[in-house]
């Protein structure tokens, strides 16, 4: 090859490799050869070459167009906000039961239940020994019994917790099955047993708000909110719980209720039981003392003497009346539990809770109008609350005199302890009657109602309600600061056609504070026995009055109500217990 | 214009006097657009190094930055020398390169489970690296003289394909899957570029798939891991899909301009993993957005036209096969590492060339360019089979 300068344009000119192999070549110019040889590899090399520009820019086009995608197109951002575990929507098919303050009460959880198809179960007495390993609370010939009967179909076992179900899908007996179905669960067990009420296994409401709301509760979505406050309930179950042991009762009951709206706030019957198992219970556990049970509710009844003669005019707060000898009539006795000697002011009536000063009072006031203001008061019917457990009031028929005497101080008719506590709510709250409420109401509505008494007579009445608690027989339940009022009953129960003296009813119904009361309660303990710490006495004023001023002085601040520290001699039923006595004091002078 | 007529009047007279150029003349020759090219580049890794330490110079940046310099020094050294000498000390380079990676094996550094380093004192030296180009060089001179005819002869591939799989199997058994597949991929590269039979490449292909199932069971746990990772990063977000997601994510919240130099708040606040070395670009797409991840593609787009035309312009098979050979190279760094933050392939341990921290990949990347331009000058030198220029 000669030097020479080779153009860039012309591949063929494009000697690369001085030698080649000759030999492949003979009987050819080697020049020639050489020179077509080189020049297809270098056209083959230059296509590669381009071949592999192509690539890279298909690359590079690849790439790019990843980059733009992730860059601008794709939602691939980071988290805005951090996403919290968000519970899946169960679908249960019936709605939560919730507390005022939305603490949930009753709720729905979807569980496993264990049925079997005894004609494929294959060894039943060997699976029914390996059920029982893994639910020991069935025995093992009760799962036998299921397991050979000729049914196609028999339930085991229902509502399974997921460890169980694990358990059993672990022992692999053929001829089990699972069927998921929700099973209503109660977090608060039997704190609210009575109010909310239970359901069965196929969801149906048997008792309480889940049967007289069954049908609602099963469409809804929302939760049911109850007027129930969990807190206030717990308050007033803990401290009839202490009462009932303390003396040794069979049972109890409280309310607690809003005097402006009829809501019940809290309400408790003891015993109690766990809605979770219903049919543990025994009957007496899921009686309803607060709103079945009707009772005779003694002397709390005086309160509803005393206003009805106030009311109508009857008798003035500076009127006497001699209690100083019993009344009979044919064969009934009247007489007082600790008589006082010489005329009683009508608040001393009250006070001292003066059976044969009520009676006389009763005497002026006539059976006719005492039925008629009773009837007013919602004494005569069963409470309209939102519970099928309500109890019938009991009342003589015909309305003779002796149970008109009897009556005003609270024997010969029973009623129920929710109808009491709307009673009393509507002596104190300014005269007007609502209907008792389990059912939360919206805030700042005014809830209609009727008018029973006058604002002066509810005005009156709770200043003998106070007098009661800070001199009378209802000292127990003063709860400082709280200006509690409210009047002690100590009913003996009619046990066989008979008053039984060993077995009675204490109760105290109140308000508080009575300066402008807010809440109205009640507690009842049934059949309590005294003890030493009462010297014995197991009356409303040693037995529920304290539990009274426990709880009010608990619930209290829970429930916002400011505690008001007065001068006793301020209060105006200070100034009225000073003009009752002061008369009395004249009177024993004269 | 001047210029340019000046070039091409020295690129004639290179011609007219073949291989005899002074160093004044070389140094006239060397292309320094490219040098610039690579400047920027390297000035871009070195900003996000700086970043990646949340504003401070130490420990990456500085760092980069004498190996920036130190590169730029080799560049120029590798770019003046003679090509023969190149062609020369091929299979010497090469051996050398071998050598360290056989002596990794015994005196090596291990790091992040694997052992891939020689303790040089002064750095720390990668051989698989250095076997990038070595072995590129190995082949080039290989496959230098080979007409058609002998390419085609499959007796004439059996060198070639040793010189190839000798390193790539020391570079597996490091383990590094990654670093034997690219090695694999160059040598593919120039297989082709050189003029081997297409459906020789089929044939090896095909070999290749139906070994998958095989060479599965010799994989590491860690790397079947990663293929399976690949193939779904969501099934372990936590785990092993961690890099990819996260990398994805980061990428994602760039936008279009991105959130700013140092704003990247996915990179500093640590959830990118690697940042200052493998994830480096998902690090400039967060603070730069696509803007800026499309700009470092354009120069690296560039910087591979120039090494396909310095390839097309040698005039010796040796300059073009070897231009060819490390522009594929840089390709596939380039190529594999953003694909890979971008999740179109497996997490492997590939840096982005020039930009990742690294003082092996930066030197030997700068020795590749230096290589390249030294193609460039030399593009008209005649070399014969041994290697010596000949008078033509």
């Amino acid at each position: 090859m000669n030097r020479r300068v080779v153009p860039p344009s012309r591949p063929n000119c494009y000697p690369v490799i001085d030698t080649l192999p000759p030999r492949k070549f003979a009987g050819h110019g080697a020049r020639v050869q050489l020179d077509g040889s080189a020049a297809r590899a270098l056209e083959t090399g230059r296509t590669r070459l381009l071949a592999a520009g192509l690539v890279f820019a298909l690359a590079f086009t690849v790439i790019g167009g990843r980059l733009i995608d992730l860059t601008l197109l794709s939602q691939n951002s980071e988290p805005k906000i951090a996403g919290g575990p968000t519970a899946p929507q169960r679908e249960t098919g019936r709605a939560d039961i919730v507390d005022r303050n939305g603490v949930l009460l009753a709720t729905t959880l979807p569980t496993a239940s264990l049925w079997a198809n005894p004609h494929k179960v294959l060894d039943p007495y060997d699976a029914a020994v390996q059920l029982n390993t893994a639910l020991p609370e069935l025995s093992h010939a009760e799962i036998l019994a299921k397991l050979t009967s000729e049914k196609g179909f028999v339930w085991l076992k229902r509502g399974l917790t997921p460890r169980q179900q694990y358990a059993i899908n672990r022992l692999g007996v053929p001829g089990l099955q699972f069927r998921q179905e929700p099973r209503r669960y109660y977090p608060h067990a039997s704190l609210t047993a009575h109010s909310v009420g239970f359901t069965d296994v196929d969801d149906n409401g048997l008792a309480g708000i889940e049967q007289s709301f069954d049908s609602k509760l099963r469409g809804a979505v929302k939760p049911l909110a109850l007027s129930i406050d969990l807190r206030i309930q717990h308050v007033l179950s803990q401290a009839l719980t202490d009462t009932m042991a303390e003396f040794k009762a069979i049972g109890a009951a409280g309310i607690v209720m809003d005097v402006r709206t009829g809501e019940i706030v809290a309400m408790t019957s003891l015993p109690d039981f766990d809605p979770n198992r219903p049919g543990d219970a025994p009957a007496d556990a899921r009686f309803n003392r607060a709103s079945l049970g009707v009772y005779e509710m003694g002397s709390v009844f005086k309160i509803f003497t005393t206003a009805m003669a106030l009311d109508g005019g009857i008798v003035t707060l500076d009127d006497r009346y001699d209690t100083s000898k019993p009344i009979r009539i044919g064969r009934f006795t009247i007489s007082d539990f600790k008589p006082k000697n010489g005329p009683l002011s009508v608040p001393e009536i009250l006070m001292y809770s003066s059976n044969i000063g009520t009676a006389r009072i009763a005497m002026d006031v006539g059976a006719l109008m005492q039925r008629e203001f009773l009837e007013r008061l919602g004494l005569m019917l069963p409470s309209t609350v939102e519970l099928s457990e309500v109890g019938h009031p009991m009342m003589p028929s015909p309305w003779r005199e002796i149970n008109m005497l009897t009556i005003s101080y609270g024997h010969g008719m029973a009623v129920s302890p929710i109808r009491l506590v709307s009673a009393v709510s509507a002596i104190v709250n300014g005269g007007i009657l609502r209907p008792a409420t389990l059912l939360r109401q919206p805030a700042n509505t005014e809830i209609p109602g009727t008018r029973v008494i006058s604002e002066q007579t509810s005005h009156q009445m709770r200043q003998l309600m106070r007098l009661v608690v800070t001199h009378g027989t209802g000292k127990k339940a003063n709860a400082d600061g709280y200006m509690v009022g409210g009047k002690t009953g100590t009913a003996d129960k009619l046990i066989g056609g008979k008053y039984a003296r060993d077995a009675r009813v204490a109760s105290f119904v109140g308000a508080f504070p009575m300066t402008e009361p807010r809440y109205a309660i009640f507690v009842m303990v049934d059949e309590p026995k005294g003890n030493a710490s009462t010297y014995n006495y197991a009356t409303g004023g040693w037995v529920a009055a304290p539990a009274v001023r426990r709880v009010v002085e608990q619930i209290g601040p829970l429930l916002g109500v400011a505690p008001i520290r007065t001068n006793p001699e301020d209060e105006e039923s200070e100034l009225l217990y000073v003009r009752a006595s002061a008369k009395a004091e004249k009177v024993a002078a004269n | 214009m001047a210029q340019r007529q000046r070039i091409f009047f020295v690129d004639r007279l290179a011609a007219l006097r073949n291989n005899e150029m002074s160093l004044r003349e070389k140094i006239w020759q060397i292309n320094w657009s490219l040098i610039v090219l690579a400047t920027l580049i390297s000035g871009i890794g070195i900003a996000m190094l700086y970043s990646a330490a949340n504003g401070n110079i130490d420990p990456w940046a500085s760092r980069q930055l004498m190996r920036f310099g130190a590169g730029i020094l080799i560049l120029l050294m590798v770019a003046v020398i003679d090509i023969r000498i190149w062609f020369r000390y091929a299979y010497a380079i090469y051996f050398v390169a071998l050598a360290l990676l056989v002596a990794v094996e015994f005196l090596g550094v291990s790091g992040m489970g694997a052992q891939r380093w020689i303790d040089l004192k002064v750095i720390q030296l990668q051989p698989s690296e250095v076997m990038k180009v070595a072995l590129v060089l190995a082949l080039a001179r290989c496959f230098h003289g080979m007409a058609l005819e002998d390419i085609s002869r499959p007796t004439s591939l059996v060198l070639p394909i040793a010189i190839t799989l000798a390193p790539a199997a020391l570079v597996l058994k490091q383990p590094d899957l990654g670093t034997a597949m690219m090695l694999l991929m160059v040598a593919a590269a120039v297989f082709f570029c050189a003029g081997v039979r297409l459906w020789k490449f089929a044939v090896v292909g095909i070999a290749a798939l139906g070994s998958i199932p095989i060479a599965w069971q010799f994989l590491r746990e860690y790397q079947k891991q990663r293929v399976l990772t690949f193939l779904n990063p969501e099934n372990d977000p936590l785990g092993a899909g961690y890099h990819t997601l996260q990398s994805k994510i980061a990428l994602g919240s760039g936008g279009l301009f991105g959130k700013g130099f140092m704003q990247g708040s996915q990179s500093h606040l640590n959830f990118l993993p690697e940042k200052q070395t493998d994830f480096i670009f998902t690090m400039l797409a967060e603070e730069f957005g696509m803007i800026g991840g499309l700009i470092l593609l354009v120069l690296y787009a560039i910087l591979l036209t120039y090494g396909i035309a310095i390839a097309l312009r040698a005039r010796n098979q040796f300059g073009s096969v070897l231009a060819m050979g490390l522009t594929c190279n840089v390709f596939f760094y380039v190529f594999i590492n953003i694909a890979m933050v971008m999740g179109l392939v497996p997490v492997v341990g590939v840096p982005l060339p020039l930009v990742s921290y690294g003082g092996t990949a930066m030197l030997t990347l700068m020795a590749t360019i230096g290589l390249l331009i030294s193609v460039y000058i030399h593009r008209d030198v005649r070399i014969s089979r041994r290697g010596l220029g000949i008078e033509v």
